[in-house]
């Protein structure tokens, strides 16, 4: 289950990757904790210092549009992101560092295309 | 290790300059032997060009911390106009890499790595180009001819540099009051660096090394030193980044819905 390799990816990346640059004062999001969240991506926008993404979420609290940040583009880059791996519509599922307060949205740290390709890895705001 | 004869890229230059259409004499051909023959004999200086990123070596080398750790001790001024300044943005979005802005000298060279460095070495220049926020430090080697009084203060400074063995050194002037650096500083502040190939990795990856200190009348209760490594990427170069682009096309989105329109983006 790909899920499965998203936390181990994250096992090994949190020994290994320290953040050089803090762009986003990052306090709001608990990079201790990490959530699987699906959704069809309605925005999104691969951008220094940071990714811009919109999702359609259903979950127990309803449908809506959740907004995420995460890592940039030239870091997500890094792990393999090139423009093809989802567009607008597309289903797909995002490891986020939540949201300390509960509220919904978090820091985006690997990413999950329709075709089951993975990039990203877990550090705090980079 | 790669070297480059400053001196025998002078001649290429010297003797570019020649005549194109003068035939070979004699005495020509005695002078390009003995130019060859001072080239082999002038020393040679590192090359440093190559993409670098964070040395992950010896456990005292901080672990994956691009940045060394410790910080500069600051005195009473800096520290009051340093509180200021995070009462005005903790906990707030606002940031100079959030802004697109660079980080300035020293954050620059000390936080580089992550993300990673290039560096691309002429005889007369050491540029180089730090992939976060596209930063860009011109060093002016053997730099005689510029007054770096004669130019604004910039959040990377002026450099000049020169070799010393097989050591650069570089010193930056010219700089700007920080209060958005991780080592904040006065703009009386001064950077002294020497860059060098340090032990490789036991597999052979070069290892540059700069012993840093920054001095500072203003700002700083005494020098701040710190000695920064990075590993070569054998099969890596920097990436551009791309980050004001966003804003302008956020800002250009509203003039066309104010007037109704829609702009043409695909």
């Amino acid at each position: 289950m790909k899920i499965t390799h998203l936390i181990a990816g994250m096992m090994l990346s949190l020994l290994t990757a320290v953040p050089a640059f803090a762009h986003h004062s990052a306090v709001m999001f608990d990079f201790q904790n990490t959530v699987i969240t699906e959704g069809k991506v309605v925005e999104v926008r691969f951008a220094n210092p940071h990714m811009h993404l919109v999702l359609e979420v259903t979950d127990a609290k309803g449908t809506r549009n959740i907004e995420f940040e995460g890592h940039s583009r030239n870091n997500m880059s890094r792990q393999g992101l090139t423009p093809n791996l989802f567009k607008v519509g597309d289903a797909i599922a995002i490891r986020i560092a939540p949201m300390r307060n509960g509220n919904d949205g978090g820091y985006v740290t690997a990413v999950r295309g329709p075709d089951g390709t993975e990039v990203g890895r877990v550090t705090a705001a980079d | 290790m790669k070297k480059i004869s400053t001196a025998f890229a002078s001649l290429a230059i010297l003797s570019a300059c020649q005549p194109a259409a003068q035939a070979p004499t004699a005495a020509s051909e005695e002078a390009a032997v003995s130019a060859s023959t001072i080239a082999e004999a002038m020393p040679t200086v590192p090359d440093f060009s190559g993409a670098w990123t964070t040395y992950r070596g010896a456990p005292a080398a901080a672990g994956a911390f691009s940045a060394p750790p410790g910080g500069p001790k600051l005195t009473a001024v800096a520290q009051a106009a340093v509180a200021d300044y995070k009462s005005v943005t903790e906990g707030t979005d606002y940031s100079p890499g959030n802004a697109c802005v660079g980080g300035g000298m020293p954050s620059s060279m000390l936080g580089s790595g992550g993300y990673p460095m290039e560096i691309i070495q002429r005889p007369d220049q050491l540029f180089v180009i730090y992939e976060a926020h596209s930063e860009m430090r011109r060093m002016f080697i053997d730099d005689k001819a510029q007054d770096p009084s004669q130019f604004f203060p910039e959040r990377n400074g002026y450099s000049t540099a020169h070799w010393e063995g097989d050591r650069l050194i570089v010193d930056t002037v010219n700089l700007k009051t920080q209060v958005d650096s991780r080592y904040p500083h006065s703009a009386q502040a001064t950077i002294h660096e020497e860059y060098y190939f340090d032990a490789p990795q036991p597999d052979g990856t070069p290892v540059l090394a700069a012993d840093l200190t920054l001095t500072d009348p203003v700002w700083l209760e005494e020098p701040f030193t710190t000695t920064k490594r990075w590993q070569a990427m054998a099969d890596y170069s920097v990436k551009s980044y791309e980050c004001t682009e966003p804003k302008w096309l956020d800002d250009l989105i509203a003039l066309y819905e104010a007037k109704g329109l829609t702009m043409v983006q695909e």
